[in-house]
């Protein structure tokens, strides 16, 4: 059996869409905004159409052609005469519109065709049949309405599993933004039924909002900055404070939403009126603000005793009232409810949410009387299939804005609509003009924009989606100069006991370019000590050795330089600036002595220090005579040779070295860095491939026990955050960048370290492999411990075993722990 | 992490309405951290407003037309950046006028 699943309120000042999926409700977000809901409102503007949210924009400056409210008028002769259109506009046209936005909200692989319609308790028959007709007009083959109250109850029941086994009485309390509305229903064993409803079409939580501006913030205005009339003024079509009053209204309705949960709030303002500045508090209280609601809540509650005393009730038949519609966040209501009625005042459901969540509730059991459509479906792919289209656009800029040019041909289509997926613009919809249209649409700076193109009929039916439309910002230009090699910096790798490049500008990116990078620094640096900082700016291959890239700028700040200690962990921030003329600029500033070097460096002042080659010679011997002895052991010769020949080039270039001075003016130098980083790259490449082998083997390595942690049930909730590590695992490890992998296998280990720590049985383990180590640096102190643990497994104690691990792991060499190469505070860069 | 970006955005409007300037290292720094956990924040303040901008809830005074200029930012906006995707956090609280 087939059911509906869709839900859709329909709602006087919003709407909301929601699914029935296996007993769960989905309800769907604006696409283009953050919240579920979508105001009913809709702008004409010449061409275009807006709906929702920045229909609002047009209700100050063209009130006339924008339509809100037109649910009110569903079922009625009334239209909507719009002058942008110069034509009148029904209200089932108009819903029908909002209904297809609603559509917009489902994702592109959702096709809907059966729907449940919310229609307020008061829509007679004729007011019913106009909402259907709106939803077929919207394109829905299947429309079953069901009212707003009992989907409201269905939702409470749905959620609370209560059993009603007798005939009860329940009210529905709905107050939402701008509407007022009650509703009395029975409940019993097999139904819901609407017997009563009665409601005020001019009160929502927004005149809240105004009576808070009214009588708080504006006194308040007025006392500190000797205005007088404000609030006249504020109101005043011609005032000159309009962006002052909306300002005022937002900063009431955030008070308002706080003092639902707080005794007091605080409003901040920071305005200037008529060249007054005002900068000042105003500290409201909740009892202030339920004293000027008062007689509106009241007012609600007489509605209530109304309706239950022409029922012929008593309050105590009335077996609860359920709270719909925002404002009913105000602990007032449910309080004045609770006190008139004496009745279980219920708020346990989601005021916003309740209607469509309770209509999707009865959708998901509502079986669907449509037949098996398919041919709608393919006449649609058809329709699709024979539109040709051809699109133009920049696909790299650096522009703010781009210009999207598109030619149609072979079906005919009205209007079309282009929507940014990051949900920050939408063109609304347009109509197309000789079958073509060109657009400017802004791009977000350095990303990746993508666009979704709907071309759509004349009754904004989608007849085809193009997706995506990518336009890439900041990164390339036909214009610019790109880089031909990445440009890295030289960084310390604590872990590997080496230094290491990492990229500051990626190959391709187009000059100039500047960032600011921080870092932190690595070791200490007393002020007029000998000690430096180092600071290369290397071009290569960013996953290649430091000595093997070229080095277009070195600077070294040394102690003597400093006004200050350089602290040890303290910030380092470093801007780098490569103009067009390929010229490279630092600047460095020194958190911990408040220091800054402008300008410390510029292509034309670069240099070499024979220092620096021989300390970067030094440092690679000793890995180049490592991987040597393996060789030879592995009886690999013909490697071992290769790399033989590396090392005695090596030695040389530093005997050759030894030879010249630092002040030498001579060639020389450049050669020998030359030939020192040719070398070094030869080893580089010859040893690379296996020590990233060596490194995604550690990372699979690391995965599997990861993974076998998670598929112990406790571990569950661990899941989530591994599918978030591994998402671009692919993307890692065909980087081949060892570093990369290297932070993935860290990532790894410490959510493989989260997990283990999670539970003090994982601690058995490691206590028994501890057992098998016998290089403990207090031999009778590491017994004393075997023997608590020894005694706690017996009984089953696992939290001793946990502390007795955490003893004995502080009783294990340095030297075990932590298999590290010295790594020297003068082979450091000083940045990490 | 919302939150927290929107009181360090208020702390600095209000530090640049004082015309004290000597923290704007310190508000760099943080925009960099922001920047590491993938929030791409932007303060639109003196941009044109086009109604197009569904990244931003304008309170709109007068009549809105091509010069109209967001004035005032409440909130900024917030896009969260996930590889090549980027979706948007948080509509700017604009007043444009």
């Amino acid at each position: 059996m087939k059911t509906i699943n869709f839900a859709i309120d329909l709602g006087t000042t919003n709407s909301l869409v929601a699914k029935y999926d296996n007993g769960k409700i989905k309800i769907f977000n604006n696409p283009l905004g953050l919240k579920q809901t979508l105001p009913s409102c809709i702008a004409f503007r010449g061409n275009r159409i807006v709906i929702g949210d920045k229909a609002l924009d047009y209700l100050e400056k063209d009130a006339e052609n924008v339509c809100m409210l037109f649910k009110r008028k569903m079922g009625t002769q009334d239209t909507y005469f719009v002058p942008a259109l110069d034509k009148e506009m029904q209200p089932i046209k108009l819903s029908s519109l909002v209904l297809k936005e609603l559509k917009n909200f489902l994702p592109d692989d959702e096709t809907v065709n059966s729907v449940v319609i919310t229609i307020p308790a008061a829509f007679d028959t004729i007011q019913s049949n106009a909402t259907k007709k709106a939803g077929y007009l919207a394109g829905f083959k299947e429309v079953v309405l069901l009212q707003e109250p009992i989907a409201a109850c269905l939702a409470f029941a749905n959620t609370s599993n209560i059993e009603v086994k007798e005939k009860e009485h329940w009210i529905v309390y709905d107050f939402g933004g701008g509407t007022f509305d009650v509703a009395l229903v029975e409940a019993d064993e097999r139904e819901l039924k609407v017997v009563d409803h009665q409601g005020d079409n001019y009160l929502g939580g927004a005149d809240f909002d105004n009576l808070i501006v009214k009588n708080l913030i504006v006194p308040f205005i007025e006392e500190k900055t000797g205005q007088s009339d404000l609030w006249k003024s504020l109101k005043s079509k011609s005032s000159t404070h309009k962006g002052l009053y909306f300002e005022l209204l937002k900063k009431a309705e955030e008070a308002k939403k706080e003092l639902s949960n707080f005794e007091e709030t605080e409003i901040e303002l920071d305005i200037s009126i008529n060249d007054v500045d005002l900068y000042d508090h105003l500290i409201v209280k909740r009892e202030v603000f339920e004293n000027l609601i008062l007689s509106n809540v009241e007012n609600t509650v007489t509605i209530i005793k109304d309706i239950i005393k022409e029922n012929q009730l008593l309050n105590s038949d009335i077996k609860r009232v359920i709270l719909i519609g925002g404002t009913t966040y105000i602990p007032l209501i449910k309080k004045s409810i609770a006190n008139a009625i004496g009745v279980e005042v219920n708020s346990s459901i989601d005021p916003t949410s309740a209607v469509v969540e309770g209509a999707a509730y009865y959708a998901g059991s509502k079986p669907s009387e449509l037949k098996e459509d398919e041919i709608v479906e393919k006449e649609q792919t058809q329709e699709e299939s024979i539109i040709d289209s051809k699109f133009f656009y920049e696909q790299n800029t650096r522009d703010t804005e781009e210009l999207i040019t598109a030619k149609f041909s072979g079906a005919d289509i009205d209007n079309y609509r282009i929507i940014r997926k990051d949900g920050g613009y939408d063109s609304g919809v347009k109509s197309l003009k000789n079958n073509s249209f060109s657009e400017f649409v802004p791009l977000l700076e350095g990303r990746l924009n993508q666009f979704k193109v709907q071309l759509l009929n004349s009754d904004l039916g989608i007849l085809k989606v193009i997706d995506p439309i990518s336009i890439n910002h900041g990164s390339y230009s036909v214009n610019g100069q790109p880089l031909p090699n990445d440009i890295c910096i030289e960084i310390d790798d604590m872990d590997a006991s080496a230094t290491r490049l990492e990229r500051i500008f990626a190959k391709g990116s187009i000059l100039p370019l500047k960032k600011k990078i921080y870092k932190t620094a690595s070791k200490t640096i007393l002020k007029k000590s000998k000690s430096n900082l180092a600071i290369n700016v290397i071009e290569g291959k960013s996953n290649g050795l430091p000595s093997s890239g070229l080095s277009i700028g070195y600077i070294e700040i040394f102690g003597e330089d400093l006004e200050d200690d350089l602290i040890k962990g303290t910030d380092i921030e470093i801007e780098l600036e490569i103009s067009e003329s390929r010229e490279l600029k630092i600047n460095v500033f020194l958190q911990s002595c408040d220091q800054e070097f402008e300008n410390v460096f510029s292509e034309s002042e670069r240099s070499i220090s024979v220092n620096k080659i021989n300390t970067e010679i030094n440092t690679i011997l000793s890995d180049v005579e490592a991987v040597i002895k393996t060789a030879n052991a592995n009886e690999n010769f013909e490697y071992s040779n290769k790399l033989e020949s590396i090392r005695v080039g090596l030695i040389e270039i530093q005997i050759e070295a030894s030879l010249i001075h630092d002040d030498d003016i001579s060639d020389t130098k450049f050669q020998l860095d030359d030939k020192k980083r040719k070398l070094i790259q030869d080893f580089d490449d010859l040893t690379r491939n296996e020590i990233v082998a060596k490194e995604i083997e550690e990372y699979n390595d690391t995965k599997a026990d990861l993974e076998y942690h998670l598929n112990q049930n406790e571990n569950e909730r661990y899941k989530t955050k591994y599918q978030r590590i591994i998402q671009n695992e692919k993307e890692v490890i065909n980087s081949l960048d060892r570093y990369l992998i290297r932070s993935k296998i860290k990532e790894l280990e410490e959510l493989f370290n989260a997990i283990i720590q999670s539970s003090d049985e994982n601690f058995i383990s490691y206590y028994l492999g501890l057992k098998l180590y016998d290089n403990f640096t207090n031999k009778r102190k590491a017994e004393k411990l075997f023997e608590q643990g020894d005694k706690a497994l017996e009984q089953q104690d696992y939290k001793v075993i946990r502390h007795v691990v955490y003893g004995l792991s502080a009783l294990v060499h340095e030297n075990d722990r932590h298999q590290r190469k010295d790594f020297s505070d003068d082979s450091k860069t000083g940045l990490n | 992490m919302i939150e927290i970006i929107n009181q360090i955005f208020a702390l600095e409007s209000k530090l640049q309405k004082n015309g004290v300037d000597d923290y704007s290292r310190n508000f760099d720094r943080i925009a960099n951290e922001f920047k590491n956990l993938n929030y791409h924040v932007i303060n639109p303040i003196g941009k044109s407003y086009r109604n197009e901008m569904t990244d931003v809830e304008a309170s709109i005074s007068g009549d809105l037309n091509k010069n109209s200029k967001i004035t005032k930012v409440l909130k900024p906006i917030i896009y969260e950046v996930n590889g090549n995707e980027t979706s948007l956090v948080q509509k700017g609280i604009v007043i444009v006028e």
